[in-house]
């Protein structure tokens, strides 16, 4: 068995070298079929790890819970724990302050800032892209002046750090840490996060800020949880993360349970289904094109299987049995088609290689996604051609096998 | 009733010693066309010792070449015996068959069957790579054999590079690469000249001595069964 398999293999190498023009002929149906094929794994790759550092860099990682009070909460500090208690990993703090207070550098005041009171855990929740310097540190909360990271718009406004003042009933000192890239919603007005410490919890939670109570109104706060739990699989509503944390709700001190909104704010799995869909379309285009190809094959194996019946005939003579011949037709169709997959890849590498620096120019993609053919990509290319190669060689090798070897001799 | 034939028919050479190589008892072959039953071989019996030559003559249509396919294990009779090499073939089946043709069986065909495109080197080669000899061993084993029939110098020409008696000679050495114990020669002279076919049966004559195989040639030519130790006429399809 294993001396057929191997002479088999060997036969269909040397076929294939000597028959140049028929592997040629068989091989373009097949580039065309398996390099569309790698094209749409790669577009899909690249679709999906794009649009998961989108989801991640404005929404936050999965399972981002954004959880709101529209009411008072008494007691932040159990509000906190009974987020943790209905499964949050992390959370922050993440109040949009509603009357921004301006900004100064000597002259100049920035009244159009918007500001985000958060957490140093927000680092954690969301992909946050450094442009420069540092995220916020546990360090950072010992800091004798509120501390921003600034987005690329409002640094290049203001120049070099110092001398930078936020103004409330009065100027303060601020210290900048950081810039983080300006995203695609925020490119052209000016924003910043403050980080919430002691110093600023009047900046973050607005006048109704309690300190002695560790009271505010008005919060709202992002909760990450592992994307397997059951509450994570609600994308809208959030009643099971919700009705978690109504179960304590009297710890914190919520008057009316409508006061309380939960939703899923990352759109992984949105964004999952939707490329799932369109990567099931392209695969379907795909397939067409591979099926195009795969007939191809078949017809050229079928024609040259009955053009060799004397070759054929002549390696039955030779002591060659109908598995080594069936090993041999079947591995030549399968030696054409990776061969033909090795085409495709080249091509296609060289393909997104050049696609990959025309996007490069065209628009800001994050240091992490690369344009490129995931190994993915080049394994299922691959794969698909030799199975291709299997299927279309299949029938011509059975017709061999029929053939009547005094027949073949005769000819 | 039958033509005389132009060649010494049932000529008795001398006999190899030992027990006959393949031994055919009582042997037939029919065929049915179009529901009509064609008896092609009756009763065919003779047998062949190693290192003899035998050639099989008769008239066209006399069941030369169907008797050649029998004995080469690529046809199987509708009845009778046929031992080669001590196994008697007729129960076997095709995976045991295919093994006992590549082992002990090399073929010489009259239009040569090399294969196209492919060197002389590689068409020696194609019986041992079946037969899973290492590549080194092959090329190795494969130069030798066609320094052997004179080409040594023709060693990576293709077949339509070689003449028709290279083309034969190539097919010679290949029938020989395995070291068969049986070679059978279809019409190996039928496509040569005068001069390339006393060079090839010389050849054939001389390879089989020196390796002790038997040779059994089809032909209608009377100086080729002239060279046989000994001449099997089949007429109508028996043996004489």
């Amino acid at each position: 068995m294993l001396r057929s398999l191997t002479a088999g293999i060997v036969l269909a190498f040397a076929g294939s070298r000597a028959n140049v023009a028929r592997t040629i002929l068989s091989c373009a149906g097949i580039v065309v079929g398996v390099g569309a094929l790698i094209m749409v794994v790669t577009a899909g790759d690249l679709g999906q790890r794009y649009a998961t550092a989108f989801s991640e860099a404005n929404a936050g990682r999965a399972a981002t819970m954004e959880v709101s009070v529209y009411g008072e909460v008494t007691d932040l500090g159990a509000f906190e724990e009974d987020l943790g208690r209905a499964g949050a990993l992390e959370t922050t703090v993440y109040n949009r302050m509603e009357a921004s207070p301006p900004l100064r550098k000597g002259d100049q005041v920035l009244q159009d800032v918007s500001f985000v009171g958060v957490d140093a855990t927000l680092g954690d929740i969301r992909r946050i892209n450094m442009a420069e310097g540092r995220w916020f540190t546990e360090a950072d909360l010992e800091s004798r002046s509120p501390v921003l990271v600034v987005n690329q718009a409002l640094a290049a406004e203001l120049g070099d750090f110092t001398d930078i003042q936020i103004g409330t009933d009065q100027w303060t000192d601020v210290r900048i840490v950081g810039v983080s890239q300006s995203s695609t919603f925020d490119s052209d007005w000016y924003s910043a996060y403050l980080l919430r410490a002691p110093l600023t919890g009047e900046l973050v939670f607005g006048s109704s800020w309690a300190p002695e109570d560790d009271a505010a109104s008005q919060v709202t706060y992002l909760a990450r949880i592992d994307p397997a739990d059951s509450a994570a699989e609600e994308m809208f509503g959030g009643g099971e993360f919700t009705d978690r944390l109504l179960s304590a709700s009297w710890r914190w001190g919520l008057d009316e349970p409508e006061n309380l909104m939960v939703y899923r704010s990352d759109y992984a799995e949105t964004t999952d289904e939707l490329i799932g869909y369109l990567s099931l379309g392209l695969i379907g285009v795909a397939v067409i094109t591979l099926t195009t190809g795969l007939l191809g094959v078949l017809n050229v194996g079928l024609v040259t299987v009955r053009e060799r019946r004397r070759e054929l005939a002549t390696y039955r003579a030779l002591g060659a049995s109908r598995f080594t011949l069936f090993v041999a037709v079947v591995m030549e169709a399968v030696v054409v088609a990776v061969v033909a997959g090795l085409i495709a890849l080249a091509l296609s590498w060289a393909l997104v290689a050049a696609g990959g620096a025309v996007i490069g120019r065209l628009m800001w993609l994050p240091p992490d996604i690369t344009v490129a053919v995931p190994p993915s990509a080049a394994l299922v290319g691959l794969g698909s051609a030799a199975l291709v190669g299997l299927l279309a060689g299949i029938i011509p090798a059975i017709r061999a096998l029929r053939a009547s070897v005094v027949a073949g001799l005769r000819e | 009733m039958t033509a005389e034939a132009p060649y010494p028919v049932a000529v008795r050479g001398p006999r190899a010693a030992g027990p006959p190589l393949l031994q055919v008892q009582g042997l037939t072959r029919h065929f049915m066309v179009s529901g009509a039953r064609i008896d092609v071989l009756h009763d065919c019996t003779f047998d062949v010792a190693r290192g003899e030559v035998v050639a099989i003559v008769g008239q066209s249509g006399s069941g030369k070449s169907t008797l050649l396919n029998v004995l080469g294990l690529l046809d199987k009779p509708s009845s009778g015996s046929y031992v080669f090499d001590g196994v008697e073939t007729t129960p076997l089946r095709e995976g045991r068959r295919s093994r006992l043709r590549g082992d002990g069986i090399g073929f010489v065909f009259q239009q040569f069957h090399l294969l196209e495109r492919r060197s002389a080197l590689a068409n020696v080669s194609v019986p041992m790579v079946l037969a899973g000899v290492p590549v080194l061993r092959r090329r190795s084993r494969s130069k030798e054999l066609l320094e052997s029939v004179g080409l040594g110098h023709r060693l990576n020409s293709q077949p339509h590079q070689l003449s028709g008696g290279e083309q034969q000679r190539v097919a010679l050495a290949r029938a020989l690469s395995r070291e068969p114990a049986l070679i059978l020669a279809d019409e190996p002279t039928g496509a040569l000249d005068a001069t390339s076919s006393t060079m090839i049966m010389d050849q054939l004559i001389d390879q089989s001595r020196v390796r002790d195989a038997a040779v059994v040639v089809v032909t209608h030519d009377p100086k080729v069964a002239e060279r046989a130790d000994r001449v099997v006429e089949l007429v109508e399809g028996r043996t004489r």
